[in-house]
């Protein structure tokens, strides 16, 4: 197992990968090497994903960064009141599956699971029947025994290593059978009541004892333990309460395997007959008849729906199954979601923005991935993934609004952005958007003269915007405007609406009146309210050089 | 009488935003201060004492008919209740102040305050010799001996308020009748 190396997103979360998802954070963690405390590890951020637990320090987080991949885990354990993640025993998933078994509903007979039998793709179509009542199991109860047998292989290994009784001597080399406990003598591979494999189970003590003897701390005071190997295992101590929720969703998230997802196959195209097959075996695939025209889309959509039908129908008949069916499912309301936005034609560049947002967006913080009574945690969070959110170039949603946006078309957007679930409160949100300039974050919230609240990025400023105005002026005071003007527009250039100054700095029209009240109300600019509406102009009414002419008119 | 060129108007006159108040405070009172030099300069080139305010919106002064701006009657009547109050609280300097009380449409614009008219006659008498000659104020005004002077045909009301302004410090003695007053400097 490595301490992998982290990257960080802007807002100081670790950025995640394709598919990937954040079940929980939490905040005062401390990181521990077997016995021994990490300096500079000791007050952190833990994250747990559905791919990796990541430890991001308070202070230095660029610098003081890690993760642990979840795959490189062998099992976790709960140690008042910490929580452990032992030794890195790495196993592909193929293997954990060759002794498990499905019991038959109508014979209580254990059935072998097919070698070949992969949760994640397989479907109702391919799995055989009962070998002694001949009747095709439902595709949950298949489903949940072989994750639970991935899930408890390993867990199985340390426990029946273990000596029984008190015959030391021989009871080293008995090894109990996984399945119906029978203690077999050590030379035989297979179990000799059941049939189960043993040869997995015979190597294990000999590891054990080897990791007994090595439990040395390899890191002390090194700066950066990125890449290192981890003996034995690592602690994380909850400083500040979560360990609980955090411990139960790793254990489920080691069970889920979602990294195994990444590779999967989409929704199957075929689609399975409801009908029960009639014979083992030789699976006859249903003879799709190529009928032309009409008939055949119409036969086509039919196929379609009904695959849809099995694969709602199975993923929704047990919460697991729906687990292993997520990718399909989400692939699903993908293009359901796709099909029925697109009769909107007329829908802006915005809500374009919005729907590719909406997909892209995992790293969702909910007051469900937090301790209840973590008040001030919820709000960092969210604070952080909404910077992240913000400065995330691909979407750039503040670059389209010029790099300011009203804090209400903001909370819209984001809500928007999470399809309708876990909304974010509008007192949460501003909470939120108060926290970015403590968290020192790359955006922050700006109130205007007339109370709007505005998003910007940290290092914009009134005199920066000041400058961009007056350089504006300038120019006009270069170009002759385009109808003859009764006044010198040399000297005075020409006036500027709130529709203008948006167009050119691509803001919206309320954020640029109130930039533009901003200059006015610093002696920048100044108004000119007629017929066509009000239009600013550079202040030439206290600048100096007129002050003197008229002076020297009067005496 | 009135001089026979036109009146200069200054540059801010033909910027727009002149003719709109402005809300912020700086700029708002650069923008009286103009306005009053602009009004004062105009009564001077024009030899106006007593502006009235519904005639003079119709004029060059408040209206710029090549911008297509105007000053409202209200907004006239701000910028000479500004220059209408002391400079202590924050005005113009007393440089105008309301004929008709509380009604507000004819104002006085002290382009010359009756102090500085009664220094500059204090002035003019002693030059010319005229201490303890009696003159009649239509004489002052209208005669020819004062035709160089600045004051020339000047309101009669103005000339009583500088007058009165020279009674009170001892160096002029007002008689006579209304319309036939007689004037006596010391």
């Amino acid at each position: 197992m490595l301490f992998k190396p982290l990257d960080l997103s802007t807002a100081l979360r670790p950025s995640l990968l394709p598919d990937e998802t954040l079940l929980f954070v939490q905040d005062a963690v401390g990181l521990y090497e077997g016995k021994y405390k990490i300096p500079h590890y000791q007050d952190g951020h833990a994250y747990l994903t559905s791919h990796r637990v990541c430890y991001v320090a308070v202070e230095e987080p660029r610098k003081h960064s890690v993760a642990i991949d979840l795959k490189d885990i062998d099992r976790a354990e709960y140690q008042s009141p910490r929580v452990q993640n032992s030794a890195p025993v790495v196993k592909p998933s193929a293997s954990a599956l060759v002794n498990a078994t499905w019991i038959c509903p109508i014979c209580t007979f254990s059935n072998p699971i097919p070698s070949n039998f992969d949760p994640f793709t397989a479907t109702a179509t391919n799995i055989p029947p009962c070998l002694t009542c001949g009747i095709k199991p439902p595709f949950t109860t298949v489903l949940k025994a072989a994750i639970a047998a991935a899930a408890s292989s390993h867990e199985g290994t340390s426990i029946n290593s273990t000596p029984l009784g008190g015959g030391q001597d021989t009871a080293q080399s008995l090894v109990s059978c996984p399945r119906c406990t029978f203690v077999n003598h050590p030379s035989l591979h297979e179990c000799e009541i059941c049939g189960a494999s043993l040869s997995g189970l015979l190597e294990t003590p000999n590891s054990n004892q080897h990791r007994a003897e090595s439990p040395a701390p390899l890191i002390h005071l090194q700066g950066s333990i990125k890449n290192t190997e981890i003996s034995d295992n690592i602690k994380l101590s909850f400083r500040g309460g979560g360990e609980k929720t955090f411990y139960e969703r790793l254990k489920g998230a080691l069970v889920q395997r979602k990294w195994l997802l990444y590779n999967a196959p989409p929704v199957p195209q075929q689609p399975s007959p409801n009908t029960a097959l009639p014979t083992n075996g030789s699976v006859s695939t249903p003879a799709r008849s190529p009928a032309p025209g009409i008939a055949g889309l119409e036969q086509r959509g039919l196929e379609a729906r009904r695959n849809n039908e099995v694969v709602i129908g199975n993923a929704f008949e047990d919460l697991e199954a729906l687990m292993a069916s997520a990718k399909q499912i989400v692939t699903l309301a993908e293009t359901l979601a796709r099909e029925s936005g697109m009769g909107d034609e007329t829908s802006s560049e915005t809500s374009a923005v919005l729907s590719e947002s909406a997909a892209a967006l995992g790293m969702v913080t909910t007051k469900d991935m937090l301790s209840s009574g973590s008040e001030n945690l919820y709000l960092s969070e969210l604070s952080r993934n909404l910077a992240e959110y913000l400065t995330d170039d691909t979407k750039g949603i503040l670059q389209k609004e010029g790099g300011i946006i009203s804090l209400i078309d903001l909370w819209a957007l984001f809500n928007r952005s999470r399809n309708g679930v876990e909304l974010v409160s509008p007192a949460d949100f501003q909470k939120a958007a108060e926290l970015w300039e403590s968290l020192r974050l790359p955006v922050r919230l700006r109130r205007f003269k007339s109370g709007l609240l505005v998003v910007q990025r940290y290092d914009w400023s009134d005199e920066k915007t000041i400058q961009q105005l007056q350089d504006w002026l300038l120019e006009l005071q270069q170009i002759p405007p385009a109808e003859p003007a009764p006044w010198d527009w040399r000297q005075f250039g020409r006036a500027i609406t709130a529709q203008e100054t948006a167009q050119r700095f691509k803001w919206s029209v309320g954020v640029a009146a109130e930039e533009l009240e901003m200059a006015e109300d610093r002696g920048i600019l100044c108004r000119e309210e007629g017929i066509e509406g009000l239009r600013f102009w550079g202040n030439h009414i206290t600048s100096h050089d007129l002050e003197s002419s008229i002076t020297n008119l009067v005496i | 009488m009135s001089n026979s060129t036109p009146f200069q108007f200054p540059p801010t006159y033909s910027f727009p935003p002149f003719f709109t108040p402005q809300p912020n405070s700086t700029t708002r009172l650069s923008q009286l201060q103009k306005w009053s030099l602009l009004i004062q300069s105009w009564c001077r080139h024009h030899r106006t004492y007593r502006l009235s305010l519904i005639e003079a919106i119709e004029s060059p002064l408040f209206h710029n008919s090549t911008l297509r701006k105007r000053i409202p009657l209200s907004e006239a009547r701000n910028i000479l209740d500004w220059m209408a109050e002391s400079e202590e609280k924050g005005g113009g300097g007393r440089r105008a102040e309301w004929v008709d009380g509380t009604n507000k449409t004819i104002a006085w614009v002290w382009w010359r305050r009756p102090e500085e008219w009664a220094g500059i006659l204090a002035d003019w008498v002693e030059n010319t010799g005229q201490k303890n000659v009696v003159l009649t104020v239509y004489e002052l005004v209208e005669g020819e001996a004062t035709m160089s002077q600045e004051w020339h045909g000047m309101d009669v009301d103005v000339m009583m308020k500088s007058l009165n302004v020279l009674v009170k410090r001892g160096k002029a003695q007002v008689f006579g009748s209304e319309g036939q007053e007689g004037v006596k400097f010391f």
